[in-house]
């Protein structure tokens, strides 16, 4: 078997991870999500570094497995090493356009201007405090975050006030 | 394990602080006043027992253990973290309290652990405070929440700080090998350094509800906002030893209350914890799921 040309594996092995659905947000691939940090093809060896979104993302897992087994397809002869690092830590801001959009389909806002109040900011008990963000069913700025910790360590709980549904929202990292 | 490397007491010391911290705080799963504080706590113990688990990583080459056993096969005097962390959750003015205290003390080392000159170890730490801002932004939200009456909020919340400041205070308390972590940048700021800076900002968020008489050593009445359940009542005001007012910034005086946590000195709380944390592990080795 020919080996395949080191840049045209990288090309395969991209495309292989934009297939890597996070199993809490199938619509949201994890290039799209901003995960993959990097990956390097070497004479023997595939290396791919990707960055946890949270955390205690009970996802994680199974990611890092989906994702080695996509690359094993693709990869030929080549060993295929898949680690989560830290550096840079992953922020809010990675999620391409296209991921924003995965998000929005699948009833997550993707807007996260209303982040944690900074120190010293006034803080409106019990949380209630405006949004930031529109109301994906409705478009309404009449918003607000009930709570920063929703159904995943990566998601807050908003309320629209105008049409009255609940949604969640992106946490802001 | 080789128990004397100062790096391996540090990051043990912080990923025990959240293991056992986080343990706590799963235990509100299910029991929590309401749904959103049931989320939440679930939420933050979730957080923290991650964040352990990339401390502990950090670790395993250092230890010559893995993950699994530092995290859940190690005796009860291995562990190093802060007496504090252990006590039960008790009531939710303690629970307030101790999470607005751990929480916050967290946020300090932890800024200071990002300028570690350990890379990996900073690595770490930037990731893990963009996480911990939720908690502490939580433990703000309800400190504020409780202080702010009625009356009988209050009490709750001033019965946890009488408690929990003594023995939050260790959460700084000497690191056994520290001066080897400050002479390689390991840790860039000394444990008492960092609760000086700790200090000001609770002397702050005290004064800002305030609360400045619960550090004062001075009782005093009259202070507490009028509500609709009632005034407070001569008595219900408190003092918390160990910390005094200097002019304009709060010391520390006197020892810690609950010392000896970061030496493997824990209480009778840790081993009815110990017992429960580790059981699966200890009747099952190696079990995976």
């Amino acid at each position: 078997m020919t080996p395949i040309a080191a840049a045209d594996l990288r090309d395969r092995v991209r495309r292989a991870l934009e297939r890597v659905m996070d199993p809490e947000i199938p619509t949201a691939s994890i290039v799209d999500l901003g995960m993959v940090e990097r990956v390097q093809v070497r004479d023997d060896l595939v290396e791919v570094d990707l960055l946890p979104t949270f955390v205690g993302c009970p996802a994680k897992d199974v990611i890092g497995e989906d994702a080695e087994a996509a690359v094993r397809e693709v990869s030929g002869d080549r060993e295929v090493r898949m680690r989560f690092v830290f550096d840079p830590p992953w922020t809010t801001d990675r999620i391409t356009e296209k991921g924003k959009a995965a998000l929005r389909e699948y009833g997550i806002s993707p807007h996260w201007e209303g982040g944690p109040p900074d120190r010293g900011a006034v803080v409106v008990p019990l949380l209630a405090k405006p949004a930031g963000i529109p109301c994906p069913y409705c478009g309404s700025d009449r918003t607000v975050t009930e709570s920063s910790f929703g159904p995943t360590p990566c998601r807050a709980a908003h309320f629209c006030r105008a049409c009255r549904n609940a949604f969640e929202g992106f946490k802001v990292k | 394990m080789p128990e004397d490397d100062p790096r391996l007491i540090l990051l043990l010391a912080l990923a025990d602080d959240e293991l056992v911290i986080g343990h706590r705080h799963s235990e509100w799963t299910g029991w929590a006043p309401h749904l959103e504080e049931d989320l939440a706590f679930s939420s933050i113990a979730q957080d923290e027992i991650a964040h352990a688990r990339v401390l502990l990583e950090l670790a395993e080459p250092l230890a010559g253990r893995g993950v699994d056993e530092l995290a859940l096969g190690r005796s009860p005097g291995e562990y190093r973290h802060a007496v504090i962390c252990e006590r039960p959750n008790g009531h939710w003015g303690y629970t307030v309290a101790r999470q607005y205290l751990y929480d916050t003390a967290d946020d300090v080392r932890l800024a200071a652990l990002e300028g570690s000159s350990d890379a990996d170890l900073a690595a770490a730490v930037k990731t893990i405070r963009l996480e911990e801002r939720y908690h502490v932004e939580h433990a703000r939200i309800w400190f504020r929440r409780l202080a702010e009456g009625p009356v009988q909020a209050r009490e709750h919340l001033s019965e946890g700080l009488e408690q929990a400041v003594p023995e939050a205070l260790a959460l700084f308390e000497e690191l056994p090998g520290e001066e080897a972590l400050l002479a390689d940048g390991v840790l860039p700021r000394s444990m008492s350094d960092l609760l000086s800076t700790w200090l000001v900002g609770l002397g702050a968020d005290l004064e800002s509800v305030s609360l400045d008489y619960v550090l004062s050593r001075h009782k005093r009445v009259g202070e507490l906002v009028p509500t609709s359940s009632g005034e407070a009542e001569e008595g219900s005001t408190l003092e918390v030893p160990g910390l005094e007012r200097r002019g304009d910034r709060w010391v520390a005086v006197g020892g810690f209350a609950g010392a000896g946590g970061r030496r493997g000195k824990h209480t009778e709380d840790f081993d009815e914890l110990w017992e429960e944390m580790t059981m699966l592990y200890r009747k099952v080795p190696g079990a995976t799921w």
